[in-house]
């Protein structure tokens, strides 16, 4: 029996996910969603800020890896979690308080 | 003391930031509410959210106010008084299409745009909007 591959881990870097950072953040996407990852932990600590088109990238990137594409957040600060709430985009990020919570998610 | 090359243009008046339509400007308008309201002491959240409907406004300004016109400019004014704050932007782009701030609700969750106009509604308490003589005006309002 194999084990599972591990999920794609992408961390956001960039500390403000707006309209300015977006076209960039979604060019340094491109070539990690080339192979259709399946499952993604995405660790937004570094990021203070996001607003819809941020977003947009981020569900676009979900839409990419296809009906059976999950991802799990860690490191999202209260601001960020509140967009996700509000958004009702916790639904199709799993919003995690850790790394762990996170793997077992995606396992 | 020599006069300014600028005395003859009306001053700013305090609290008020104008800036050029584009994308980089509105970071500066969000760093103006910042330490706007950093020095009138608005709790975080309540200013993740300002700084999240002022984006998603100017954003909007950009993105669709001035498509096909020369650049314009943005002006954003800030009143905070007894914890609550308004913010009144103004431009002179196109104005925004009436049923845009009446419709607050969510796009289906796929979809990749579409969410502007429910976050401003959701981070604020009161949203006005009037476009008058070519001039538009929103003005949002929270707390207190």
């Amino acid at each position: 029996m194999t084990a599972p591959a591990s999920p794609l881990t992408i961390t956001v870097e960039q500390p403000r996910l707006d309209a300015m950072a977006a076209a960039p953040f979604r060019a340094t996407l491109d070539p990690l969603l080339v192979d259709q990852p399946d499952r993604i932990l995405l660790d937004l600590t570094p990021v203070g800020f996001i607003d819809s088109t941020g977003l947009g990238v981020l569900v676009s990137m979900l839409k990419r890896m296809g009906p059976g594409g999950r991802v799990a957040v860690v490191g999202a600060a209260p601001g960020v979690r509140r967009l996700f709430e509000l958004t009702r985009l916790d639904s199709l990020f799993r919003l995690c308080d850790s790394e762990d919570e996170a793997r077992a998610i995606l396992a | 003391m020599p006069s300014s090359p600028d005395a003859r243009h009306e001053p700013t008046p305090p609290g008020e930031l104008v800036v050029p339509a584009d994308l980089a400007s509105v970071r500066a308008l969000a760093e103006h509410l910042r330490q706007a309201c950093s020095r009138a002491g608005i709790d975080d959240m309540a200013l993740f959210e300002l700084e999240l409907a002022l984006v998603e406004a100017a954003n909007n300004i950009v993105e669709h106010g001035y498509v096909g016109q020369d650049a314009g400019s943005i002006t954003l004014a800030i009143a905070i008084e007894s914890g609550r704050v308004h913010l009144t932007l103004t431009d002179t782009g196109s104005p925004v299409p009436p049923a845009f701030f009446a419709n607050t609700a969510l796009p289906e969750g796929h979809a990749t745009s579409g969410r502007g106009a429910a976050i401003i509604h959701g981070c604020t308490d009161e949203v006005a909007y009037e476009s008058r003589d070519g001039v538009n005006r929103l003005v949002l309002t929270k707390g207190g």
